[in-house]
């Protein structure tokens, strides 16, 4: 009885090993932000901003970014803000379990007037008020030899302070950036690992990790009978 | 006893083995302050979520409207036997081209874009945005390119986390003979 109980439990752990093991459903590329709303500074600043893309298809991608801006009859000048953004790299291949980081700058013209710029109301990032957003910023990507691409259209909304606003307490104002010494072609370097790194694994493989644990035990106890037999 | 020890340890070191490859993938992340990643709107099979990255139309007469295109993965013409798995349009059995899905956490309002027909093989392209579940769809008319060039438009259709939508696809050919060519579509998420 005991014997059949232990075939079972190992027959079990195998079968739930190969569940497990088995490759998810092909997914597209994740990204770490859909608003980049709201940033603030002075005219003829520049406020940095990041986005990352994640890669979930088992097969490598490749995209590029670009901006967009939805005209609706009616707009003002202050609608299109597509001039402003730049993304760097604008092209970029992904694979699965890659992440890449993008640099978007926004340069502020010296001569924009304080408000709201590229949104026609400062409810425009709300949910529900996506007629009223009209500068986006774009990613796509596809496999290689494909003609269907899949992105999405990050809405882009900036508010110029006025001469007597207090500096901008956004992490992503200051000074401009040097320039990336990266090719146009190239992605920019991954990041290097944090020591948070360590905790993020044992999270993300809390199963594989429990086992390994499991396994120690039952070596350690396995031992220790040996050697009392020895001794 | 020893050896039920040893061979319970030999079969949990093989799941470890068959956990890790995978596991270890999730590794090679940046250390970011990035918070939680959102997926985007896929296009998927008509039958799986297998992922959709050719759609083609047959080839048929100048001056004429296409409406029976397929995607790659559910019938490809070069390895897969007939009969063909053609979107169909049929007021009570109609089938799409594909299926969109959407694989981020929340709702997503969907936009179309589509680029230049190459050789002006195309003179206009339409679409039809439903409910999977909707299988009414006789007529493919809302306009996604009105003169075969490039455009992005706004479905003002959503789709929930986790949720589908069948895509229908139409185009008018030129009149001209002997023309052939194909264009990009892109199939873009927002926030509502």
């Amino acid at each position: 009885m005991a014997k059949r109980l232990f075939i079972k439990l190992v027959a079990f752990l195998l079968l739930a090993g190969l569940l497990f093991s088995l490759p998810s459903v092909a997914l597209a590329t994740a990204v770490d932000r859909l608003l980049l709303c709201d940033l603030e500074g002075h005219p003829g600043e520049t406020i940095q901003a990041q986005i990352t893309l994640q890669g979930t298809d088992a097969e490598e991608r490749s995209g590029y970014w670009s901006t967009y801006y939805n005209r609706v009859e009616g707009d003002d000048e202050r609608m299109d803000i597509t001039s402003w953004i730049t993304i760097e790299p604008e092209e970029y291949t992904i694979k699965l379990g890659e992440n890449i980081v993008f640099a978007v700058s926004v340069k502020i013209p010296a001569d924009a007037a304080p408000g709201v710029w590229g949104v026609t109301s400062e409810e425009a990032c709300q949910t529900g008020h996506s007629a009223e957003r009209r500068t986006y910023i774009i990613f796509k990507d596809t496999v290689s030899g494909g003609n269907v691409y899949s992105g999405m259209l990050i809405p882009v909304s900036v508010v110029v302070l006025g001469e007597g606003s207090p500096p901008a307490s956004s992490e992503e104002t200051g000074p401009p950036a040097p320039p990336e010494e990266t090719g146009p072609q190239s992605p920019p370097p991954e990041q290097s690992g944090s020591p948070s790194s360590a905790l993020d694994f044992i999270k993300d493989n809390i199963i594989a990790v429990i086992l390994g644990v499991i396994i120690v035990i039952l070596l350690a106890v396995l031992l220790t009978r040996r050697r009392a037999r020895g001794g | 006893m020893k050896k039920r020890i040893l061979t319970l340890s030999i079969a949990l070191a093989l799941v470890v083995t068959m956990l890790v490859p995978v596991a270890a993938l999730a590794t090679n992340e940046a250390g970011q302050g990035a918070s939680t990643f959102s997926g985007t709107i896929e296009i998927v099979s008509k039958h799986t979520d297998d992922a959709v990255d050719i759609i083609g139309f047959p080839p048929a007469q100048p001056g004429t409207t296409v409406s029976w295109p397929f995607n790659f993965t559910d019938w490809d013409p070069a390895t897969d036997p007939p009969p063909p798995d053609w979107q169909v349009l049929d007021p009570s059995n109609s089938e799409p081209v594909a299926r969109l899905k959407n694989n981020s956490a929340g709702e997503l309002l969907v936009w179309l874009q589509v680029s230049d027909w190459t050789s002006g093989v195309v003179v206009a392209e339409y679409y039809e945005l439903v409910d999977t579940t909707d299988t009414t769809v006789a007529v493919v008319d809302d306009v996604l390119s009105p003169d075969g060039g490039a455009y992005m438009v706004v479905t003002n259709q959503t789709i929930a986390s986790a949720a589908y939508k069948a895509l229908y696809l139409e185009v008018d050919l030129s009149t001209t003979p002997g023309l052939s060519g194909g264009s990009l579509l892109t199939v873009l998420g927002s926030t509502p």
